[in-house]
């Protein structure tokens, strides 16, 4: 036996099916504690927005803002309206913190260096990270839009579904566009985790990637407020963050959608390229 | 090596991808060559936009970026963002038979207005309110205030007499061919404006976008147009409007403060006085109590503080008609007088006080 096995011509090597690598790589990123608390806290904010808006709802003092005013007695808002608060600055946070898991993160621990030097191509590897924070992200905005959805169903019921635009949809109508919210959502959230995971590539240190993510986003908000930079904004992912709003108008308007979705398209290929150009020249 | 210089130029040609689509989407779509019409008088191209009876049916998104050289206000709400430099975005639907759907957008919050054939329905979601008017009344007044289309057509037949109309070449709106209908003030009129150009679709003939120059600028101080037009059928449940559950209606109230303010239109009770004619009109008005009560949309406000505001607005000017603060835009100048007159007109300010000093 040992003869045959000798003497055969050395055979190519045995890949690792991708679906058992990318459920590995699932299971490790969200079985981590930490991304568990995170994901836990993010969904714990809906149902806080629901609680304080049917507190306030009672007094008449608070006037009208927007998206909390409609909320009264309009379930369906609640998902997309925490979803709009987390995207400014938590949800991008989540990404942040799974992207410097990913890399930065192993690359402390110094089991990095262990994926380097296996028989792996860069590209499948950087594929199978991207694809952890990928679904760290998507568990996120799922959980807290679900959260928001029972929570908004509980407080105000499944009738008077009332849109932005005074029309009244119907439960599927409603929770296609929540699944729109969550899609597009999620999308921008892996664009900005793309762009921190080729931050991740070129640190070994996680902080390093939460820290440049979060001043990002902060550049970012004050760029957005200079008049003399107007010119600057179409080019800035955040800028198009506010057309989330338009899931709940009716009929809605696309074309800020679109146009905020290919945006965070170019960020992801960016983010990826340099994600990839960094780590096939990092040496084992 | 050579896979690794491989893999980095994979890199650089996702990042340069990356960084050319960011550039592309910024940057807004170039004019293009000027589309080959045949060619047209403007005699005949006004006619034709005249003789438009009704907008066909179609959807499109209306931009009105203004330039007037206004201050920001805070405490002024959404007066002050149509008021100060900047752009105000509405969407409108109209299914070619007279009714029409106008909403626009703010931040979290839209105000729908849904003319259905018989009533309007005009719907504002951060109060949560319905009002209700019978056809005719204050809605189309209101849909024509946003309207190009009607705007334009209004301003053609106020200025034909006293303006050179010429037809200045072919352009694209929103996408489709349009003709540039030129206005420029004869000479003898004394006016702050340079030109008025209207771009008028070649195959509806209706106007797409308005814009007005004033003198000495290139940019036009106030632009109203289509930034997105579909010609076409429109789906019916558009122009229907059912209040929703929890809103509260309001019927029959055919004048609303906050109207009134937005549609740059007096209110009933001050009949204002028109001095000349042409470019360089002038219109006199006397305001209920004090400067300023009428101005300001936040009920309750007191008069010291508007007060303030005409300070921070405009400058102090006297002469033999009395004294006041006048308000100079790009394109215009207002006047208003401590004994509570307002004169306003797209002319400099002697010929304000010119009219105010002969209206006495």
């Amino acid at each position: 036996m040992t003869l045959v096995a000798e003497n055969s011509p050395p055979t190519r090597a045995v890949r690792a099916p991708l679906g058992r690598l990318l459920a590995a790589e699932m299971r490790w990123a969200l079985r981590r504690p930490r991304t568990l608390i995170a994901i836990a806290l993010l969904a714990l904010v809906p149902v806080l927005i629901g609680v304080g808006a049917l507190v306030a709802g009672n007094s008449e003092r608070g006037g009208p803002d927007g998206l909390f005013a409609a909320l009264a007695g309009n379930g369906f808002l609640l998902p997309v309206l925490a979803l709009t608060l987390l995207l400014t600055m938590l949800l991008p946070l989540l990404g942040a913190m799974s992207a410097a898991d990913a890399l930065a993160g192993e690359s402390a621990h110094g089991t990095l260096r262990g994926l380097l030097i296996a028989p792996v191509g860069r590209g499948r590897l950087l594929a199978v990270k991207a694809f952890g924070v990928a679904t760290v992200v998507l568990t996120g905005v799922v959980a807290v839009a679900v959260v928001g959805l029972v929570t908004g169903l509980f407080i105000g019921g499944t009738d008077g579904l009332v849109t932005l635009s005074g029309s009244t949809v119907s439960v599927g109508s409603a929770l296609a566009r929540v699944g729109l919210a969550v899609s597009w959502v999620a999308f921008q959230v892996f664009a900005v985790a793309a762009v921190a995971l080729a931050v991740s590539a070129c640190t070994d240190h996680p902080l390093v990637v939460m820290a440049a993510t979060l001043a990002g986003a902060l550049v970012f908000g004050i760029l957005t407020v200079i008049p003399q930079l107007d010119w600057l904004q179409p080019y800035l992912l955040t800028t198009g963050w506010t057309s989330i709003t338009d899931v709940v108008r009716d009929p809605i308007p696309l074309d800020g959608l679109v146009n905020s979705t290919l945006k965070a398209t170019c960020y992801l290929v960016i983010g990826l390229s340099l994600a990839y150009a960094r780590l096939s020249t990092k040496d084992g | 090596m050579n896979r690794k210089r491989v893999s980095l130029a994979a890199a650089a040609a996702g990042t340069l991808a990356g960084v050319t689509g960011l550039a592309v989407l910024a940057v807004p779509a170039g004019a293009g060559p000027s589309p080959a019409l045949p060619s047209i008088s403007a005699d005949q191209l006004v006619r034709s936009v005249l003789e438009v009876k009704s907008v066909p049916a179609m959807t499109g998104t209306v931009t009105g970026t203004n330039n007037l050289g206004l201050p920001s206000i805070p405490g002024l709400g959404k007066a002050s963002a149509l008021l100060a430099n900047g752009s105000t975005t509405a969407r409108v639907w109209a299914d070619g038979n007279g009714r029409g759907r106008l909403s626009l957008p703010d931040g979290n919050s839209e105000e729908t207005v849904v003319y259905d054939g018989k009533t309007v329905w005009d719907w504002e979601s951060s109060a949560k309110t319905v009002k209700k008017f019978t056809a005719g009344t204050a809605g189309q007044e209101r849909e024509e205030a946003v309207d190009p289309a009607a705007t334009a057509r209004k301003l053609v037949d106020l200025l034909d007499k006293s303006s050179v109309v010429r037809v200045d070449g072919t352009g694209t709106v929103a996408g489709r061919p349009v003709y540039q209908l030129v206005l420029t003030p004869k000479p003898t009129e004394r006016t702050m404006l340079r030109e008025v150009r209207v771009a008028v679709d070649s195959e509806t003939r209706v106007p797409l976008r308005l814009s007005v120059t004033g003198n000495g600028s290139a940019q036009p101080a106030l632009r109203i147009g289509f930034s997105n037009l579909t010609v076409g059928a429109q789906d019916p449940a558009l122009f229907q409007f059912t209040p929703p559950a929890g809103a509260k209606v309001t019927t029959g109230e055919q004048r609303v403060p906050e109207q009134d303010s937005r549609a740059e239109t007096a209110p009933a009770d001050i009949e204002p006085t028109v001095v000349g004619n042409g470019w360089d009109t002038v219109f006199i008005a006397r305001l209920p109590v004090g400067p300023m009560t009428n101005a300001d949309p936040n009920a309750g406000r007191s008069g010291q503080d508007s007060d303030a505001l005409l300070k921070q607005l405009g400058k102090p000017v006297s002469g033999a008609w009395g004294t006041g603060y006048a308000i100079s835009t790009s394109v215009g100048t207002a006047l208003i007088t401590s004994d509570g007159r307002v004169a306003a007109g797209a002319v400099p300010l002697q010929v304000l006080t010119g009219a105010l000093e002969n209206s006495r």
